[in-house]
């Protein structure tokens, strides 16, 4: 994928990126919540959208809802497994989730997921959308959801953003003897 | 959703955020517990069981799955790592992205405490642009690094012409990334 073909900020030479990848995802996320607590979590979030996003934001507030269309198809692309349909209407742009890519590529490896992992696309993506006078809400999540983008959407509630509560338990943080 | 296409970008970029948010220290216990202890269980099981045959079985795919231009190379007691096109470090390059000091220490950060207990330590370089050379001895073996060509022949990254940067790193026998020690 080069910069040319796709209205994603960042390209890399290879067209999908690295699965394994997603296990730094649930770790830092995890690592964060201990370290610094759910409010620390949240910001990280926020501050990601904000600032390592802001390119997005930029595209967004320039060319608005298709924009944002454009951005998650090229994203979603370049996800490996992800199942995504996007929508785009009038007054939203619709991300049908079928398959998370994360989710499924951390339970197929039998992955400890924290609990409020789905809540980073609404953080991340509410904090990019902002600038550019949209909104994002997501519902469902734990390996498919809904997400909105749009310009008058009602407050998210954190409740309809699924728990990813894991049904498995074999990988609580590793200990050694030194 | 954050995408793992661009991870080595939010990566090196949550490498700063935790520096602002706690200094250093949290930076090496964040590439310590949450990397190595966390996220690299995968590479954690296979070289703390199998040793050598473990890096080879780890590396072999994991650089191919990130594309990586590289050559390892096994000798009786090491195992050796050239890298000439790190396709992390490259990405970042390539997009102009620099937020964190030395994105290049984070490898050391979990593979250090990782060889640490599975009883290894590393002789490594890095030039900041892409390249570096890791070779990886039991602890209780004193050898010292191979001089350049010695062990990896040709594909020895430090016989390239762009190896030599202004600011390479160095380490010896490490376990840590502050083990560092830059070269005159």
């Amino acid at each position: 994928m080069n910069s040319e073909s796709t209205s994603l900020p960042y390209t890399d030479t290879k067209p999908v990126g690295a699965s394994d990848f997603y296990f730094a995802f649930n770790a830092t996320f995890r690592f964060i919540e201990q370290r610094i607590g759910t409010e620390g979590l949240r910001r990280y979030w926020r501050d990601l959208g904000t600032r390592y996003y802001a390119p997005v934001a930029e595209r967004w507030k320039a060319s608005s809802l298709s924009a944002v269309a454009a951005h998650w198809r090229d994203f979603f692309k370049a996800e490996p497994g992800a199942e995504v349909e996007v929508e785009q209407t009038e007054s939203e742009v619709v991300l049908h989730v079928r398959t998370c890519p994360i989710i499924k590529h951390l339970r197929d490896n039998k992955r400890d997921i924290m609990s409020v992992f789905c809540q980073h696309c609404y953080f991340v993506s509410e904090a990019i959308a902002a600038p550019a006078g949209l909104c994002a809400r997501v519902s469902g999540g734990n390996g498919s959801c809904t997400q909105r983008f749009g310009a008058a959407l009602p407050p998210q509630d954190l409740e309809v953003i699924a728990s990813c509560a894991s049904h498995v338990s074999t990988s609580s943080p590793l200990t050694f003897e030194s | 959703m954050i995408g793992c296409y661009d991870f080595c970008g939010h990566y090196e970029w949550t490498f700063e955020w935790l520096r602002e948010q706690g200094g250093h220290d949290l930076v090496l216990d964040y590439w310590e517990n949450a990397i190595y202890r966390q996220s690299q269980t995968h590479a954690t099981a296979l070289i703390l069981q199998k040793g050598f045959d473990g890096m080879r079985e780890y590396w072999g795919h994991t650089l191919e799955h990130e594309a990586a231009g590289y050559a390892a190379t096994e000798a009786p007691g090491v195992y050796r790592i050239d890298m000439h096109q790190c396709p992390s470090k490259g990405f970042l390059i390539r997009n102009g992205l620099v937020q964190f000091h030395d994105y290049c220490d984070h490898c050391m950060g979990w593979i250090g405490p990782l060889m640490r207990d599975a009883g290894f330590v590393i002789d490594h370089e890095h030039n900041h642009a892409g390249q570096c050379w890791w070779e990886i001895r039991s602890t209780s073996d004193q050898s010292a690094a191979s001089s350049t060509g010695e062990l990896a022949g040709d594909a020895d990254v430090r016989l390239r012409p762009d190896w030599q940067t202004p600011a390479i790193d160095h380490y010896n026998r490490a376990i840590h990334p502050d083990d560092k020690r830059p070269l005159p």
